[in-house]
């Protein structure tokens, strides 16, 4: 459609479900049993998690020594999923909470899903701080617990902040989510005949009784919580950026940091949610929720965030020559043209060049383009954090320090556990919860608020 | 409920004019004597005013742009206020030509003493900076003229084809936005201290340019609807939206100023720690803590709860107050690179702030003579107006 | 099923203008025991029930601005007073280092206080029994229509008698549209429980998870960390002192050195019990200078003057409790070459101890030039005095 009528708001489902079929179809899959395509996929991402489980058994057996990791390059892969995976969770919360602060009814089919998907990647993100410690069992003393040798926790540590950080990211986005399910839990329980289901949702659901004088406290801590995990998702990715910033190292050490490490985890995040979203749309047949107008909107977001972390590119270039340091200016020249420049390259690509096609409003109506384009973000964003902490790390100021890194099997075998820890949740949740807010989709539905409702 | 008949458009009053007369030609009459009194000084303030009406001009532009490609509504029935204040692009050239006339005095990378200042010259030469400066302003003007002449336009002709227009040039500003405000905080404010730097200066210097550019646009909104110049139906949820994104940059201000200083203090380079340093010396290091509490500290309490965002005094109250705190941040970007020993106050300082409200207060004054305030054509304007939170 | 109790009775409603519509009826009707249940919230309901607004904010607030300030003095007390370190040159008490932890603490604390705030006092967790589930209303309003149920006990509806005014509520249901008007009686569980805060079942669960964390602090702190292979840092197969050894014949972790084995940096001594030969053989190594002069008069003073005095003349601490040791400026000692005086010092003689595990070698040296000059200094010659 070439003329689009400003006058008049787009509907954010189509097709004018009616309440109780929105109901029956929200909720079928927790009811049904599982297809086949389930089993396969259940599956392979379990088969993912297995290699992954192998990898860190070893690690703790034998030590970091299993890893590619070596002096200079202390740092590896272990941070570059840490920094991945916080990231790709930023792109829940920014759908739940800042969208809903915006007002943008387009968020309701999807942000139960994305919060869901916040959790499990909070969860994946948390696994490589401690596997990555030399003696992970006592990962308890990271806590400021008072202890017999007296001691307390380095407040002034960056990797400090970002066990608060972390934490409190993950305990917030699943009071979230968890309050945000109250609703649908209770009419889940009214729905229900399995009488062990009943008692289950009968205890999660509070007693909620959809009363009026419940709903304003309700709406009331909702928008605090939403006021809260703003800032808080800007905050834990900034922390992130803090471990590298708050050093000295050249190409680390950078103002910018802060807002182009939360740009990039927005605009990984998206990425990832915007293609696994397609998968659901399809697979569970909520097209008409989760619209194509609202896969645009998504896309729109990728280019604004993209463009962010585009501009954060050239501006740490261009200060890098401007400060006529040469260390610093080295760093860029070395990213460009040194060992790891395959890989510096692959992320200028996927990160500036492909999500500038999303200007274009045919690229950003087009599921398979926008799929594809999706998956090169989410690569180049991984790059992105191994090209800044390898690169780094491996050439900073004394050449007689320098040394490769290359990373081993077990490497490998983390990372695509990772990705089957993350899958394996998620697909879980798809049958054990409801993927959509019924409350939220229905209030957003044409004819659902009353006419006259002036303030 | 036909939107014709909803806008009337009413002259505003002659004392409007008079007072914005007033303020010129006093604030113009301060600055010729500064300028023949002290001039280094007097360009130093010249420099904060210069910036301030960027801020204020090009930031307008921003947020007209920024509502067409996001397809806002709810701002829809008072875009116009800003694409007024945009105007103030025009006006720059007078701003900026006793600065280009003394390059040589205000910066000190004109003069490279060492190799780390030669390692600069390729940028900061005044050849470059010059022609820097003419073509941002070029292309500054050149977004603002197509796109507020479409707006403009709209009002007669209701054409919804212009609205696609002006949101394909926002959309293609945007960048050109980014990357033209960014070098501009950096040749204007950054390389006064030329051995200092900061990747994030830019985005710093667009957080102040945000806010500046919405408070002015909120005390204007606010003061023309209370006195029912713009359009019946705009109600405390369309101020709350206001409040809002003012509470809400605040924040932004607050979040990327610290970075910058966390880094900074964090690593404790000197090459880096110098600037903020001089920021601490002598009694700037009272301005320092004034600026936190002017900036951040009294606005987030004066904005936080939902009552203070949707009532019209004391959004009034405390755009004022940023707009203010505005003109302060940019005093603190660049005064200390010159008065080393503390902080300099007197009827100079004065003249820049004087002359740049009159002329602020002028060119609105005429610019409504002639356009509508609201935007009558604008084929969301209905949404707008109906806008519930 | 006999003795059931009246709480309420209900209606539904088909649009949510009408629902709203029957809201705003109730509240000019005088009912104040009340409710309205819709599926999600309708706008403008909290206004057409006249709700005063809901004070969550404030708890958010509080709660808030208490978290960001404590945790500043906590962490302050913690890094400046309790174990203050001096990490990376910064100040003891470096608050920008602290804002990073004081904000996330900030937001845990106040989105926690404000949801359990919800959940117990407004939402009155744990007792959220109530009569309204498990009826046919509630089934229909969880999902697409909008209901209203007014109690029977609201003043509006008591008679004089005491009894209630059905007929008044039937008509005002009826009155405002609503269908399917249904009564909702108690639960005799419901009716009959007291809430208590000190439900014994209550007390037994805490007391139950205190155990069971206790219980769990204990097991990983004092047993598992002590197992393989959780103990590999503080049990290393590395032979420690006073530890047995099954490698050594008499058993023991600790061993002397091999008969035979010299010290790093320095050479076995080759005039044993023939210190004429030494005194023959070995030269003073260490010029003199102030310097050695000076290291040499602190370690005489430490370890020759409680013998030979301060002055080395054999007037020391120990004179009258000791055989007098023998004034170091006489002819003999003064004629002796410095490093016989080093044999002496480093094998003794008669009842001088040997002094060779007190000084080094070097020490020795420059305590003989010491010795020297104390020497020099107690038979000067006039061309000295210059």
């Amino acid at each position: 459609m070439d003329s689009v009528n400003y006058k008049v708001e787009i509907p954010v489902i189509e097709g004018n479900p009616s309440l109780g079929g929105l109901d029956e179809l929200i909720s079928r899959p927790t009811i049904t049993k599982p297809d086949r395509k389930y089993y396969i996929a259940l599956s392979i991402s379990l088969s993912m998690l297995s290699l992954g489980v192998i990898g860190v058994a070893l690690t703790f057996f034998y030590g970091i020594g299993m890893w590619g990791n070596n002096i200079p390059v202390a740092w590896a892969f272990d941070i570059t999923n840490f920094v991945f995976w916080v990231g790709i969770g930023h792109a829940g919360t920014l759908i739940s909470a800042i969208l809903f602060l915006l007002r943008q009814k387009w968020r309701t089919g999807i942000s139960r899903f994305a919060e869901g998907m916040t959790i499990f990647a909070v969860m994946t993100a948390g696994i490589f701080p401690i596997i990555h410690l030399g003696r992970p069992w006592l990962a308890g003393y990271l806590f400021p617990y008072p202890n017999q040798h007296s001691l307390w926790v380095n407040f002034t540590s960056p990797l400090i902040w970002d066990v608060f950080a972390v934490s409190t990211y993950f305990t917030v986005s699943l009071i979230f989510w968890y309050v945000g399910l109250i609703p649908d839990l209770a009419v889940l329980r009214e729905r229900t005949v399995n009488k062990i289901k009943k008692i289950i949702y009968s205890i999660f659901s509070l007693g909620w009784r959809f009363s009026n004088r419940h709903w304003q406290h309700y709406d009331m801590v909702y928008l605090i919580l939403a006021g809260f995990a703003t800032p808080l998702v800007l905050s834990v990715h900034t922390i992130v950026s803090f471990d590298f910033a708050v050093s000295i190292l050249p190409g680390w050490h950078s103002t910018i940091f802060p807002p182009y490490f939360v740009a990039g985890a927005v605009f990984s995040g998206f990425a990832m949610v915007q293609n696994i979203l397609i998968l659901i749309r399809k697979i569970f047949n909520y097209e008409h929720i989760i619209t194509l107008n609202t896969l645009e909107k998504m896309n729109k977001v990728i280019l604004l965030t993209g463009s962010m972390v585009g501009y954060s590119y050239l501006m740490e270039m261009f200060i890098a020559w401007y400060s006529g340091i040469q260390p610093e200016r080295f760093v860029f020249i070395n990213r460009a043209l040194g060992p790891y420049a395959v890989e510096f390259w692959i992320m200028v690509s996927c990160n500036v060049i492909f999500p500038q096609l999303f200007w274009f409003k045919k690229i950003r109506r087009s599921i398979i383009i926008m799929f594809a384009i999706g998956i090169f973000v989410n690569v180049g964003m991984w790059m992105e954090r191994f090209v800044i902490v390898v690169t780094s790390l491996s050439r900073d100021f004394l050449p007689s320090s320098w040394h490769h890194f290359t990373p081993t099997w077990v490497d490998f075998s983390i990372l695509i556990g990772s990705f089957g820890f993350f899958f394996t949740w998620l697909l879980l949740f798809t049958k054990a919860l409801p993927v959509v807010s019924m409350a939220e989709v229905k209030a957003v539905l044409k004819g659902s608020q009353p006419t006259h409702g002036d303030h | 409920m036909s939107i014709s008949t909803g806008y009337h458009k009413k002259e505003l009053p002659p004392k409007i004019k008079t007072l914005g007369l007033a303020l010129l030609i006093t604030g113009l009459i301060i600055v010729i004597l500064g300028y023949m009194t002290d001039t280094t000084r007097s360009l130093y303030n010249n420099i904060i005013g210069f910036t301030f009406l960027v801020s204020i001009g090009v930031g307008s532009l921003f947020f007209v742009g920024l509502e067409y490609i996001v397809g806002a509504v709810w701002s829809t029935p008072f875009r116009r206020v800003s694409e007024f204040l945009s105007s103030l692009i025009i006006i720059l050239p007078l701003f900026v030509l006793p600065l280009l006339l003394n390059v040589n005095i205000i910066f000190g990378w004109t003069h490279p003493a060492d190799t780390m200042m030669q390692a600069k010259v390729p940028y900061l030469n005044i050849n470059f900076f010059v022609i820097r400066v003419v073509v941002f302003w070029l292309l500054w003007v050149g977004f603002y003229f197509f796109i507020i002449k479409n707006s403009v336009r709209q009002d007669k002709t209701k054409e919804p084809s212009l609205t696609k227009t002006n949101i394909k040039l926002s959309a293609v500003f945007m960048p050109v936005f980014a990357i033209t405000i960014s070098l501009a905080a950096i040749d204007w404010l950054m390389s006064l201290a030329p051995k200092w730097f900061s990747t994030i200066f830019g985005v710093y210097y667009f957080s102040g340019t945000v806010l500046a550019a919405l408070a002015a646009a909120t005390i204007f909104i606010v003061m023309l609807n209370e006195r029912g110049y713009l359009i019946a139906g705009l109600k405390s949820d369309h101020y709350y939206s206001l409040g809002a994104l003012l509470f809400a940059f605040i924040n932004f201000w607050a979040y990327i100023s610290f970075s910058q200083f966390l880094l900074i203090w964090y690593g404790n380079l000197p090459e880096e720690t110098v600037w903020f340093l001089a920021r601490w010396h002598g009694n700037w290091k009272i301005f320092s803590i004034g600026l936190l509490v002017i900036h951040f500290v009294i606005p987030y309490f004066g904005l936080l709860s939902q009552p203070s965002k949707m009532n019209p005094k004391t959004l009034l109250i405390m755009a004022l107050w940023i707009l203010f705190g505005h003109y302060i941040d940019l005093y603190w970007l660049v005064m200390p690179n010159f008065y080393k020993e503390g902080i300099i106050f007197g009827w100079i300082e004065l003249g820049f702030p004087i002359l740049i409200t009159g002329l602020i207060i002028l060119v609105f004054f005429y610019r409504a003579r002639k356009i509508n305030l609201v935007a009558v054509g604008d084929p969301k304007l209905q949404r707008g107006i109906d806008f519930r939170l | 099923m006999s003795n059931k109790i009246l709480y309420s009775y209900t209606g539904i409603f088909d649009t949510p203008d009408q629902i709203i519509q029957a809201a705003e009826m109730a509240v000019k009707e005088g009912f104040t025991k009340y409710d309205v249940n819709t599926p999600y919230p309708l706008h403008g309901m909290d206004s057409a029930m006249k709700l005063p607004p809901s004070k969550l904010g404030y708890i958010a607030l509080i709660f808030g601005l208490s978290a960001a300030l404590a945790t500043a003095l906590v962490i302050g007390w913690m890094s400046a007073i309790d174990y203050p370190l001096v990490v990376g040159g910064k100040p003891l008490f470096s608050f920008p280092a602290y804002v990073p932890v004081m904000f996330e603490v900030t937001v845990l604390t106040a989105s926690i206080a404000t949801v359990v705030a919800m959940l117990f006092f407004f939402f009155k967790l744990p007792n959220i029994g109530h009569p309204l589930h498990g009826t046919g209303y509630m089934k229909t309003v969880s999902s697409d229509k909008y209901g209203i149920s007014i109690q029977v006990n609201d003043p509006k509806l008591i008679l004089p008698d005491g009894s209630f005014n059905e007929s008044f509520i039937l008509k005002f249901l009826e009155s405002v549209g609503s269908k399917e008007i249904a009564p909702v009686y108690w639960d005799e569980e419901e009716i009959n429980h007291q809430n208590k805060i000190l439900d014994p079942k209550f007390m037994v669960f805490l007391f139950v998870v205190a155990i069971i964390t206790s219980a769990v602090t204990y097991f990983s702190l004092n047993i598992l960390m002590n197992i393989t292979p959780f103990n590999w840092m503080a049990e290393q197969q590395k032979l420690s002192v006073q530890q047995t050894s099954s490698v050594f014949k008499n058993h023991s972790g600790m061993l002397v050195p091999v008969p035979g084995t010299v010290a790093r940096n320095s050479m076995p001594y080759q005039f044993s019990g023939q210190p004429d030969s030494a005194g023959k053989s070995l030269i003073n190594p260490i010029p003199v200078s102030i310097e050695s002069l000076k290291k040499g008069e602190i370690k005489f003073d430490v370890y020759c003057s409680p013998c030979h005095g301060f002055n080395g003349d054999g007037a020391g601490r120990l004179n009258g409790q000791f055989p007098n040791p023998p004034t170091l400026h006489s002819d003999k000692v003064r004629k002796w070459t410095d490093a016989r005086i080093f044999a002496v010092i480093t094998e003794g003689q008669n009842v001088m101890p040997s002094y060779a595990s007190q000084l080094t070698v070097d020490e020795r040296w420059t305590v003989i030039n010491y010795i020297r000059a104390l020497q020099r200094a107690l038979n000067a010659m006039e061309s000295d005095l210059k």
